[in-house]
């Protein structure tokens, strides 16, 4: 009777056998920065949330597109950036990763 | 149009890409054939990555020649980066709450055992796949066409769990709300509330998709299915369900993933759109899995054309392949054994006769008689959803 039952437990518990049985471990990707003045802003403000990689998808965009979307990360996201910060890491956005147009 | 015409139109078009004052938003094929990442990420083959946090991994063009898309190359799309990394399935539970007779607190094991198992071949598709052909830039993930797939998936109706939790006569809403938090505890979660009269009986929280668990990276152990509708609203790790009798405002649901309230559902950048609704269901769509852009096929020799279908599950009734540049089309062979929410596959043999670059062009039509609009005559949108343009590779005969 009892070595009945540790079959069935064995049964019931081989349809639950998963894929994954231990912690996963997503991969850490090092994305090509460009250094330069005001990074340690993107540092602190920008890569708590998410990669640097999201952040440089978009490809290079204008002074305006990159104010409007650290605008987003405040009011939609509740980013804690400080109107200082928000400034440097504008400047920075801009002069590597924008395409030369204000707007 | 006159050949001369058409000429000076795309390269208007082309000017209007680099130039300096959009009058309007100019849309052309996505990119293609991006880098495939060196790190494979938990379960996948090496995909295109455009983030580790959180994940975002596209599928290439060549996943698409068959009707289901393999799990190691299924696409991967996290809003928030914070996913739990170890859950045990003997422990986990889905709780339902809110406007209901009986709280539940349903286990795994429980949900495969005590409820009707069903399963339905539906596609998934992110409602950004293919944004990267909006200019000027559509905020977003700039996929290419691989944010979508198509698999087998098996779990419970969610009208099954609902009857057994016993709806209150006021219930409307049903919010989903996953285990993916987000970094800072002040951001708004993922969390996705649908109307009652949207969830049909088609609509299942899968365990298993393609006879295998859930890759942990598309939402393992348990998601939400919603056949027909963009993948927005399909909640991966499901962890509890909500019934309400009024709609929350919430941040991904009233200002993502919405488009311009209007008929053509466009708008320009000067002049958007005021008013605006969900994305929703699926429009027709096709994209080609074989040849590769690039490729060089041998002068006559029999070339057999593949890819994949879909619509919101009215039904693909014909997929239209064009080797002249869009003067003349002919039907492919059309695989209709999935049901009408899954890829179909077609495919299409000839023997390229020229030698040189040679367009091949695939236009799916669905049982209404929608077709797909030229890449260049899909109407732009701020967000970059809903591309599906006529898709277009271009390969050298030699
Ligand atoms: C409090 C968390 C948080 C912080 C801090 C944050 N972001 Fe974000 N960011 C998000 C979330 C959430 C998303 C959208 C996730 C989604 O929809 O997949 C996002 C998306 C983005 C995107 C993608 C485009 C878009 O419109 O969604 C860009 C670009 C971006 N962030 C830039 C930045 C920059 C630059 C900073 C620093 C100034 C920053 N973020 C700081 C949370 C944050």
């Amino acid at each position: 009777m009892i070595k009945k039952l540790i079959v069935l437990t064995g049964l019931v518990s081989s349809t639950l056998f998963a894929q994954v049985k231990t912690d996963v471990e997503v991969p850490y990707i090092s994305y090509e920065i460009k250094m330069g003045k005001g990074f340690d802003a993107v540092n602190a403000n920008c890569l708590m949330c998410h990669s640097f990689g999201y952040i440089i998808n978009q490809g290079p965009q204008s002074r305006k597109f990159w104010d409007e979307k650290i605008n987003k990360m405040i009011v939609h996201f509740k980013a804690p950036i400080e109107k200082e910060a928000h400034e440097t890491v504008l400047n920075y956005l801009y002069k590597h990763y924008g395409n030369g147009k204000l707007k | 149009m006159k050949r001369r015409d058409f000429f000076k139109t795309s390269i208007a078009a082309s000017a209007a890409i680099v130039g300096s004052s959009l009058s309007a938003g100019v849309t052309t094929q996505p990119v293609d054939g991006r880098k495939i990442s060196e790190v494979a990420f938990p379960e996948k083959i090496p995909m295109i990555t455009y983030s580790d946090r959180p994940p975002l991994l596209e599928s290439t063009r060549s996943a698409f020649t068959k009707s289901l898309t393999p799990n190691d190359e299924f696409f991967v799309r996290w809003h928030l980066p914070d996913i739990p990394t170890y859950i045990d399935p003997d422990a986990y539970t889905i709780k339902i709450d809110g406007l209901v007779d009986r709280e539940l607190n349903i286990s795994l094991k429980s949900l495969k055992h005590d409820f009707e198992q069903v399963e339905v071949t539906a596609v998934l598709q992110c409602g950004g796949n293919s944004r990267s052909a909006f200019h000027p830039v559509a905020g977003g993930i700039q996929w290419g066409s691989g944010a979508m797939g198509c698999a087998k998936w098996k779990g419970v109706r969610l009208s099954d769990i609902l009857d057994r939790a016993g709806l209150k006569k006021d219930a409307k809403w049903i919010g989903f709300n996953g285990k993916e938090k987000a970094a800072y505890y002040e951001s708004p979660n993922f969390i996705r509330e649908l109307h009652l009269e949207e969830l049909d009986d088609h609509v299942i929280l899968a365990y298993e998709m393609n006879g295998e668990d859930l890759p942990y990276l598309n939402g393992y152990p348990l998601r939400l299915v919603i056949p027909g509708y963009y993948s927005d609203s399909w909640v991966k790790m499901m962890s509890h369900i909500t019934v309400t009798n009024e709609y929350k405002s919430l941040f991904f649901m009233d200002t993502a993933y919405r488009i311009p309230d209007n008929d053509t559902e466009s708008e320009t950048p000067e002049n958007r759109s005021k008013t605006t609704k969900p994305i929703a269901k699926m429009n027709v769509k096709s994209v080609i899995g074989y040849p590769l852009n690039g490729a060089k096929i041998a002068h006559n020799s029999q070339l057999v054309v593949r890819g994949v279908a879909f619509d919101s599950g009215l039904g693909i009734k014909d997929v239209l392949v064009s080797v002249d540049d869009g003067v003349t089309w002919e039907s492919s062979l059309l695989d209709n054994s999935a049901g009408r929410y899954a890829f179909k596959a077609f495919r299409f043999s000839f023997k390229p006769s020229g030698y040189g670059k040679l367009n091949i062009m695939a236009k799916a039509v669905n049982r209404l008689g929608e077709e797909q609009p030229l890449a260049k005559d899909v109407l732009w949108n701020h967000g970059g959803y809903k591309y599906n343009g006529i898709d277009t590779v271009m390969v050298e005969v030699v």
